[in-house]
């Protein structure tokens, strides 16, 4: 009986280990599903548009949605986990980052209509003019490598006004961002900046 | 600490010395006078300099993004005044335009952030950058009577908007249709596109009949659009307002169910037809250039490469990728490459010799949302960028064991690794020097770097 125990342990033990290591190195990066699969699931995302009753409202939110899936939004403001975008925190920000000279440490900011964390807080006046000019509602400009302002600002305001309509519509997630601190130096001084993928936003209230 | 106690130790000093010396005394005046700019410029810098630049200049780190560019406050010419053409502004001039903003551009409405000292203070700040302030007075402008809109002033001032040649730049349906110019610059060289009239929510100057008849009294000084003080009166330039003012159109927000689906069908129409426009506003608003255009170390672009690729992102475990050369150059550029492998790459993220892109930090699998039209358009437009010269390198992988031990902390132990972004140009350019570059701009060897 021990005899046997030994072979099994002499030869699986290393089948174990190659086996893992063959695991981890075939298994694709971020995600576990193939391409088309990534590519369906980003396409996905959103609420469905005929959730929306007032015929106006989904025919321009859905002009919105189609600019916010080819503008990537979700490339920063869904949170990249290791295993692939976390899809039930949709747009829901959370992403941590280290930009600029002086080194500011910034969250992607929640941009569903979450009363509390969310893009809920700020009025339409607030989203458009960040979305035009780069200026948040406190009044501080918006570092262009950090939220890509300097884009959304080349879009006609008609553009960005479906663009604010479809992020109305996104179903609300409790996510709290942290606010901007001052973030560590990089450890090489020609780099300009540094994106996490992971989620540093709190899920409760209280967290 | 020891730079407030040397500075005390100035001040004292310059108090000892003060009394006897009249030169102190004046040089204590002269920063006296200059006392009320370190508001201005305290405010400037932190909310102006990012478009604007430190220096006044127009360069700031995003500026070369924005279109039409940020003001370069250097040569006191400004378009929106209440003065003569060539004039220097007024004070109220300026000040309305930071607290308005100008719609169209990226300028904001800063009003609900800069007031009264501050105001005054900032507008002080950007006089000082242009010498003119000092040595002129604005000449302003006395305008005549309004004159209200009614049937007869609107067909006159539809037989002003052909007398004065109107269309030539703005078109016969005030949306470039039938327009003889086409193609405009400022007076520094930058693309500017003229106002589309149907749409008075985009007027920079504002949109009343007064602030149009504003603008064809004084001009746009350094546009194009000139003052037509001596070709029409003052009558002929209001009725000329009223008429532009009855060009608008709806906007999409406050359109109804069946305006807006005849709206948005003529729109997608007219975009499969002009698919060069449409490529161009595809490219500049989805942002390829956040990636595909060196950056320097204070996050302006690098100019002469835009588009060119050259920004090295590190994607640890996986790699090192150089954004890729979007400009038709034959060898280092997308020339040589098929439009169906172009359109293979953005959806499916399949490379030319067959191997898969990961998702990250290039998003194709966003553009897979594309529609085939617009897919068309964007790399219809992606031809038509002027060729430069960048050789790419490809992506570095990293080496096995690196790879394997960071996919376990990764995947196992849950660590979070950063996408570091590398200032400066990591491809190679044709004499594989940057001094042609505005600014020294780092260069990488192709080693890996530690």
């Amino acid at each position: 009986m021990k005899k046997i125990l030994r072979w099994v342990g002499i030869i699986g033990g290393p089948l174990v280990v190659i086996a893992f290591l063959a695991f981890l190195y075939l298994i694709p990066p971020f995600y576990i599903v193939p391409p088309e699969e990534f590519i369906k699931q980003d396409a996905a995302q959103g609420p469905p548009m005929d959730q929306i009753k007032d015929p106006v409202q989904r025919m321009l939110a859905e002009r919105g949605r189609y600019i916010v899936l080819r503008t990537d939004c979700s490339g920063c403001h869904t949170v990249a986990g290791s295993q692939g975008p976390k899809w039930d925190e949709y747009l829901a920000g959370g992403a941590k980052g280290i930009y600029g000279e002086n080194h500011l440490e910034t969250y992607c900011r929640n941009l569903t209509p979450d009363p509390t964390t969310g893009l809920a807080r700020w009025t339409d006046e607030q989203v458009l003019r960040l979305l035009r000019s780069g200026v948040l509602p406190e009044g501080r400009p918006s570092y262009w490598r950090r939220m890509p302002w300097t884009f959304t600002s080349r879009w006609t305001a008609e553009d960005r006004y479906v663009v604010l309509t479809y992020l109305r519509h996104l179903t609300p997630v409790y996510h709290k961002i942290p606010n901007p601190r001052q973030g560590e130096a990089p450890p090489d001084s020609n780099i300009i900046e540094m994106a996490y993928g992971g989620d540093y936003a709190g899920h409760k209230a209280g967290d | 600490m020891a730079f407030s106690q040397k500075s005390s130790w100035a001040i004292l000093s310059v108090l000892l010395m003060g009394l006897e010396s009249p030169s102190i005394r004046a040089g204590g005046g002269d920063s006296q006078a200059v006392s009320p700019t370190p508001l201005g410029k305290s405010i400037y810098d932190a909310k102006c300099s990012s478009c604007h630049g430190v220096d006044g200049k127009g360069n700031g780190n995003a500026a070369a993004l924005l279109s039409p560019r940020p003001r370069d406050f250097a040569d006191g010419t400004y378009e929106f005044r209440t003065t003569e053409s060539g004039s220097i502004p007024t004070d109220e001039d300026l000040t309305r335009t930071i607290q308005n903003g100008l719609h169209g551009t990226a300028m904001s409405d800063w009003d609900p952030f800069i007031k009264g000292d501050s105001l005054r203070a900032v507008v002080e700040y950007i006089k000082s950058f242009s010498p003119r302030f000092k040595t002129e007075k604005p000449k302003i402008v006395h305008f005549g009577p309004a004159v209200r809109s009614s049937r007869s002033s609107i067909a006159s001032g539809k037989r002003i908007y052909q007398k004065l040649q109107c269309a030539a730049c703005h078109g016969v349906d005030g949306m470039g249709k039938d327009a003889t110019a086409t193609e405009f610059t400022d007076d520094w060289g930058h693309d500017i596109k003229p106002a589309n009239l149907t749409e008075p929510w985009t007027f920079r100057g504002g949109s009343t009949a007064k602030d149009i008849y504003t603008r064809f009294r004084t001009g746009l000084d350094g546009t194009p659009m000139p003052s037509y003080k001596g070709s029409a009166t003052d009558r002929e330039m209001w009725d000329l307002a009223n008429y532009v003012v009855s060009m608008a159109r709806k906007p999409v927000w406050a359109m109804n169910e069946q305006e807006l689906k005849a709206f948005y069908d003529e729109l997608d129409k007219a975009n499969a037809q002009n698919a060069l426009d449409r490529g161009k506003y595809l490219v500049e608003t989805m942002g390829c250039g956040y990636c595909h255009t060196p950056v320097r170390k204070n996050g302006s672009i690098v100019e002469d490469l835009k588009y060119a690729g050259g920004q090295r992102w590190d994607l640890y475990p996986f790699g090192n990728y150089v954004s890729y050369n979007l400009t038709s150059d034959k060898e280092t550029g997308l020339g040589g490459w098929t439009d169906e492998q172009l359109a293979k790459l953005l959806t499916t993220g399949m490379r030319r010799d067959g191997s898969r892109m990961i998702p990250y930090p290039m998003p194709w699998a966003a553009y897979a949302a594309l529609k085939e039209s617009d897919l068309k358009a964007l790399i219809l437009y992606l031809r038509s960028l002027p060729p430069i010269y960048n050789k790419i390198p490809p992506p570095e992988k990293e080496n096995f064991f690196s790879f394997m031990w960071g996919k376990f902390r990764m995947l196992i132990l849950k660590t979070d690794f950063p996408l570091t972004v590398y200032s400066g140009n990591a491809g190679t350019t044709k004499d594989n020097t940057v001094s042609a570059l505005t600014a020294p701009v780092h260069t990488y060897t192709q080693e890996k770097q530690p």
